[in-house]
């Protein structure tokens, strides 16, 4: 059985896991950037992809059964260049790391944490502090969190709001068993009803068609002139021009935005994620697509994937079908 | 009841308004915020029978009629215990725990996860100072990870409660004994802190000033403890060695520390100076936010109305709250 390696990310994915791989599976890495010379000989017998993408002008691939992402999203796979049968999976493992991401984002935009701690730094002002009668922060106790896209991410970070005393609201797009820490799961038809309420809003869906562009001017208009707003989702499932007219026009409280409308890329390897200044924003915390980024989440996601492709050759069940071709 | 708000606490602005917006009971009310002006100190302590203050100095004049010192601030530590006349009934106010707590877990995950330097490389352009998109090296989380809270009192049982819900391990150190562990899994006597130390991940001083704490944290503690460890300070600066901590945080003997109380505040000649005499804010591994753990407008609100229901109470004659000590 023969299994392709594809990208950056699913080379370091073989460094990290090829000790574990079961034995008489021959690997072929083709790493970043892709040598499409190789392409053609890797592709035409491997019967597993391990990759975050998949092009329909790379050359035939008639064996692939097992599609194994190394990320969670697999849109950048086309399945229609994909043999029919293929089990396309992804892989998690990112949840833990993104929803510390989330309540930190949330903590430090309550806190105004860059503002404050900037100023002491470089400015040796106290001015902030209510011991030289500074203006008070805010606290996430007894605030209102709304969560739309109530999965894994979502989950956890629900489990780990809850202890701080915030209401937990949350909106998604097929029904889900309510956890303990939630009050109330709205159908995402009814976000309208749920953004009012909130005093952070915090976007941990899939990009689908149900999701894409769903944070509209209008909607972002329904949340409070001081609600947060955090996306670790993608850059799509917000209107990039509503949203940065509504933090440049102080009518939202501040964002973390840690997901892009666009990427660097080979010829413009610093190109900014928006083509609006996002990152001269003061009210505005910009991360590079790291929020799942941790070396735990890493050995989470590779034990994930060998454990599939060890299922794969056993023939056992797959974890993690997202769709089968 | 003549009553009156003293000091740069109780008599600042906006601070005594709103107490006394919260209060039902009739009180004769008079404001003092500097402490040096004994023309109408005097007076105002010759016939007070209610101190709104977090401060009782040595030298001030008598007070023969105070039965109430009611302090708006946690700590005690500057309250002159001996020169207050007999009879007196101190007490303090809590309602910050929450918020301190809220800044624990945050410096605590943005330490792990390099918040502060990924956020502004990026802001300033640069992808690769995370991972994820930009291929940079991964960052770390809290879960997994051992917090030890030196000092297990309230603000110490709101961080566990917070830090078990990521999956910490919450252990502490408290002077006196602990029956009630809340979410902490083990809490070690503070004259065996020497075995907790090299433990942690993270350390939280959350200890109030006094002979068993002040410089508690010194050159060989901090010694004890992990290479990457992180100190988080919201309790008082006395309890840390200053310039072992300097050089422990230069020399990276440990990993870091968020820093929020200080060895030296600001005055009305140097409103800008520095915490310290040490150039804390020159170093990369350290978080430093000037005293404001706890200023957040869900705290104040809570102490303020500790405040007031506590001269209604007096005023009422019913048993008081927060009681700390009674001369």
């Amino acid at each position: 059985m023969k299994a392709l390696f594809l990208g950056g990310v699913a080379a370091d994915t073989y460094a990290g896991i090829k000790d574990e791989l079961p034995a008489g599976l021959e690997s072929t890495v083709i790493g970043e950037p892709v040598d499409r010379a190789r392409l053609p000989d890797a592709a035409i017998d491997a019967d597993i992809l391990v990759s975050n993408h998949w092009r329909a002008d790379y050359p035939p691939a008639p064996k692939f059964r097992l599609v194994q992402s190394v990320a969670t999203g697999t849109e950048l796979f086309e399945l229609a260049a994909l043999p029919k049968g293929c089990a396309i999976c992804n892989s998690f493992g990112h949840e833990t790391a993104i929803a510390e991401y989330v309540v930190m984002a949330m903590l430090a935009l309550h806190h105004r944490f860059f503002q404050i701690a900037g100023e002491f730094r470089e400015r040796g002002s106290w001015a902030t502090s209510w011991v030289q009668s500074g203006k008070p922060h805010g606290e996430v106790r007894g605030s209102t969190l709304g969560i739309v896209g109530y999965g894994r991410v979502g989950r956890e970070v629900a489990r780990r709001a809850a202890p701080f005393g915030c209401r937990i609201l949350a909106a998604n797009r097929s029904p889900r068993e309510r956890d303990p820490e939630v009050e109330r799961i709205y159908p995402l038809a009814e976000l309208d009803r749920m953004l009012p309420e909130c005093d952070t809003v915090a976007i941990c869906t899939a990009l689908g068609p149900e999701t894409t562009g769903l944070i509209t001017a209008h909607r972002l208009a329904l949340m409070k002139p001081t609600a947060f707003l955090i996306n670790i989702a993608r850059g799509q499932v917000i209107d990039e021009d509503a949203l940065f007219a509504a933090l440049s026009g102080n009518r939202l409280g501040g964002a973390a935005i840690d997901v892009w409308w666009q990427y660097p890329s080979q010829d413009d390897p610093n190109r900014r994620g928006s083509r609006h200044p996002f990152h001269e924003l003061p009210n505005t915390i910009v991360t590079p697509h790291n929020s799942g980024w941790t070396a735990g989440m890493v050995r989470r996601r590779w034990d994930e994937i060998a454990d599939n492709i060890d299922r794969f050759v056993r023939g056992d069940s797959l974890i993690n079908l997202v769709t089968t071709t | 009841m003549k009553t009156v708000f003293l000091g740069n606490f109780g008599a600042r602005p906006g601070v005594w308004e709103a107490i006394l917006a919260k209060t039902t009971e009739k009180l004769d009310t008079s404001v003092l915020f500097d402490l040096g002006d004994s023309q109408r100190l005097i007076p105002a302590l010759a016939e007070a029978e209610i101190v709104v203050s977090h401060i009782w100095k040595k030298d001030f004049p008598p007070a023969p009629r105070v039965k109430l010192l009611q302090s708006v601030a946690a700590g005690i530590d500057l309250i002159d215990v001996p020169s207050l006349p007999r009879g007196v009934t101190v007490c303090n106010v809590a309602g910050h725990e929450q918020a301190i707590a809220e800044y624990v877990i945050l410096t605590a995950l943005a330490w792990h996860h390099r918040l502060i330097d990924i956020a502004t490389a990026f802001r300033g352009g640069v992808w690769s100072t995370g991972g994820g998109a930009g291929g940079g090296p991964t960052h770390g989380e809290i879960m997994g990870k051992t917090i030890g809270i030196v000092g297990y009192g309230k603000i110490g049982r709101e961080v566990a409660r917070r830090a078990v819900g990521f999956g910490c391990r919450v252990i502490g150190a408290n002077r006196s004994p602990i029956a009630d562990k809340g979410d902490a899994s083990e809490i070690y006597q503070l004259t065996e802190i020497d075995r907790m130390l090299p433990q942690c991940d993270v350390v939280v001083i959350a200890a109030g000033l006094g002979p068993e704490t002040t410089r508690l944290i010194d050159a060989r503690r901090l010694g004890l403890m992990k290479p990457t460890a992180f100190l988080i300070n919201i309790g008082r600066a006395g309890i840390i060695d200053e310039e072992a901590l300097y050089t422990a945080l230069k020399d990276n003997k440990i990993g870091g520390a968020a820093i929020d109380v200080w060895w030296q505040y600001p005055t009305a000649a140097e409103p800008n100076r520095h915490g310290s005499r040490l150039p804390f804010h020159e170093l990369p591994n350290v978080i430093l936010t000037p005293h404001c753990s706890s200023a957040t407008d869900g705290a104040r609100d809570r102490r303020f109305s500790t405040v007031a229901g506590n001269l209604d109470r007096y005023v009422r004659g019913e048993t008081l709250n927060n009681i700390v000590l009674q001369t």
